[in-house]
């Protein structure tokens, strides 16, 4: 077998492993990657995040529900927790963005909340999950402290919502310059305008793109 | 015809299969308001741990706007309570906020995890729920009917084990998921008939954690439905099975377990559902209690209330709990509503 085709062969298998939720074939081909020789960065992002996107769209379809994405997800991990210490120095400055997400005060619902941190991890973001009933300060400690360009708000319910027009506020106030998703089922793009936050989405998916587009716009500017 | 009934009555013979023509708005879920709190200068964050508080809070839906029930606990952690998870009241919250408690610490890993109380009666907030439902019989004197709700075991199980592992262990170990539910099972089967005993008229089980936005149906299927149809076999009725989030798929399995009536939310097609269901089983819900009753106007409120009636509900039933903000207009609007349609069906 050629190198090339033995790289594509490697590459599907990850892609299939993390679809079908299979960790040891995830972790064997990743390992195998290594062992080869081939791009850890590549196989990350042409292999595993493949695998991810599949699942995303499957989902979308009805075909796969939540379990099916955490157990994708627990098999993206086993080979992200392999490729990535090998990842070389320059393509880790390629990273999309550092993000910062949570459930805001007040709410547990973060089983939407998890999948898109999980489509941004897939992206290639660095990700700091704060995760549920989280209070509005932290948010604005978390983004200092890490310095991230997005934060990424998460309520379902209307007292939590009202939540996230304080944490805006307060982010403005320290970094004028931090993009700001908010989502969950009571966000319109009404309220997106009303709390002056930079957008939303309704679906994991959606919301890794919007959030491109806005990482994209703040590296124009900077 | 239902002349000289009591309204009690006539939400207990519909919750019994027994329609008598007159459309009804009522729930089974938590339907305080702010204007209720306003009234009774009762702050919502002191009511989940006061039996007095809740009672008279929860009588105040029926006396400002006669909507014909009275329904305690507000919130879904009594259950999680009771095996052993600590709970956050948010009661130094700012007076006007409205927080609905939750669970802070999941305890449970496995069944074996899992400790019922010898005693239910007297377990965590069980004692609360217990006296409020007596307060309440006494303060309505059996006119207005008494309702009570019990999470559903999925929804037990996904409120007392990290959720991201109960959904996981789904799929590749469901014999295990299995086994914490049948012990949940039996949780909900004991608080319906402790319940009942204290004076509750109906219950709700909710089971909104094994929606269709969360589960695949052929899982709600295989571990859900076989323990609710026990729930419902078991435990005294009038009970009233609940699922919010998406829910036509499952909507056969629910159709089988027994339940008095169906209840869902928005997101549920009704005319899909009496397809699949057919014209006897009582049907509630559907009504939209946020983005309708809280956010819209008092046309939209009268304009979903005709809705609901032309899908085929045979209560006009909110899909969930009403989000307490609800402007007094609106609730107006609903019950004027709900008059209106019924001359229109008489
Ligand atoms: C499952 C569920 C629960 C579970 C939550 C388990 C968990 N750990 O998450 C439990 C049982 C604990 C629960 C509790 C309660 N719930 Co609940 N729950 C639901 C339900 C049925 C499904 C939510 C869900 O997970 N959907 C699936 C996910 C995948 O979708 P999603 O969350 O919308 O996320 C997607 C998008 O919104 C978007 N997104 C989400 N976050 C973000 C963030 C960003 C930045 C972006 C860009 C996008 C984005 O992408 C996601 C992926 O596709 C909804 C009903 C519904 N119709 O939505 C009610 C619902 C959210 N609950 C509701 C209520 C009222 C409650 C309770 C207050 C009930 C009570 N009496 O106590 C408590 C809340 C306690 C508390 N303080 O938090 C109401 C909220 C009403 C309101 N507007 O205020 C709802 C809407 C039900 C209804 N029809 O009224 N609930």
């Amino acid at each position: 077998m050629t190198n090339d085709a033995k790289k594509d062969e490697l590459l599907k298998k990850l892609a299939d492993g993390v679809l079908k939720f299979e960790e040891e074939e995830v972790a064997t081909a990743a390992n195998e990657v290594l062992a080869l020789g081939f791009d850890a960065y590549e196989a990350i992002m042409n292999g595993l995040a493949k695998g991810m996107e599949e699942a995303g769209r499957l989902y979308e379809e009805e075909e796969y529900f939540v379990p099916e994405l955490l157990l994708c997800a627990d098999a993206l991990y086993a080979g992200l927790n392999i490729l990535r210490p090998h990842v070389k120095i320059e393509d880790r400055q390629k990273s999309r963005g550092v993000v910062v997400i949570g459930t805001v005060q007040g709410d547990v619902h973060d089983i939407g909340k998890n999948l898109v941190k999980m489509m941004f991890e897939v992206a290639g973001f660095e990700v700091h999950d704060l995760g549920k009933d989280v209070p509005l300060e932290k948010f604005v400690e978390e983004q200092l402290k890490t310095n991230a360009e997005l934060v990424c708000l998460s309520a379902m319910m209307t007292t939590s919502m009202l939540g996230m027009e304080r944490i805006i506020k307060m982010i403005r106030e320290k970094n004028p310059e931090v993009k700001i998703m908010i989502g969950g089922a009571p966000i319109t793009q009404e309220v997106v305008k009303k709390f002056g936050a930079d957008g939303t989405a309704n679906s994991a998916s959606n919301a890794l793109r919007e959030a491109l587009k806005m990482v994209a716009s703040l590296r124009k500017m900077g | 015809m239902s002349v000289g009934k009591t309204s009690r009555e006539k939400v207990l013979e519909l919750l019994n299969g027994k329609r008598n023509g007159e459309l009804l708005c009522f729930s089974g879920m938590g339907n305080v308001t702010t204007e209720g709190m306003k009234q009774t200068g009762i702050r919502f964050a002191e009511s989940h741990t006061d039996a007095s508080k809740m009672a008279a809070l929860a009588a105040t839906t029926h006396k400002l706007f006669g909507f014909e029930c009275a329904v305690i606990p507000f919130d879904v952690a009594i259950e999680a309570e009771i095996v052993g998870c600590p709970i956050n009241f948010y009661t130094r919250s700012h007076p006007l906020e409205i927080l609905y408690p939750t669970v802070k610490e999941k305890v449970i890993r496995s069944a074996g995890d899992i400790k019922l109380p010898s005693d239910l009666s007297r377990a965590g907030r069980v004692p609360l729920v217990t006296e409020a439902l007596n307060l309440l019989s006494d303060d309505l004197k059996g006119a207005v009917a008494i309702g009570t709700y019990i999470m559903g075991p999925f929804t037990i199980a996904g409120q007392t084990m990290e959720l991201s592992d109960l959904l996981k262990i789904s799929l590749k170990k469901p014999e295990e998921v299995a086994e914490v539910l049948a012990v949940y099972t039996e949780l909900v089967i004991q608080l319906a008939e402790t319940y009942s005993a204290a004076g509750a008229d109906y219950i709700t089980i909710r089971e909104m954690g094994a929606c269709s936005d969360v589960l695949r149906p052929a899982l709600f299927k295989q571990l859900v439905e076989p323990q609710l149809r026990r729930i419902f076999d078991q435990a005294p009725h009038p009970l009233v099975l609940h699922i919010c989030g998406k829910s036509n798929g499952i909507m056969d399995s629910m159709n089988r377990v027994g339940a008095g009536a169906l209840s869902v939310d928005q997101k549920n097609d009704l005319r899909e559902t009496r397809k699949t269901i057919g014209p006897k089983p009582i049907l509630l819900g559907n009504f939209d209690p946020f983005n309708i009753l809280v956010k819209g106007t008092p046309s939209d409120v009268k304009r979903a209330v005709q809705e609901c009636v032309n899908g085929g509900v045979d209560a006009v039933w909110p899909g969930c709990d009403i989000w307490p903000t609800v402007p007094t207009e609106n609730m107006n609007a609903l019950m004027q509503a709900v008059k209106n349609a019924r001359k229109g069906r008489n």
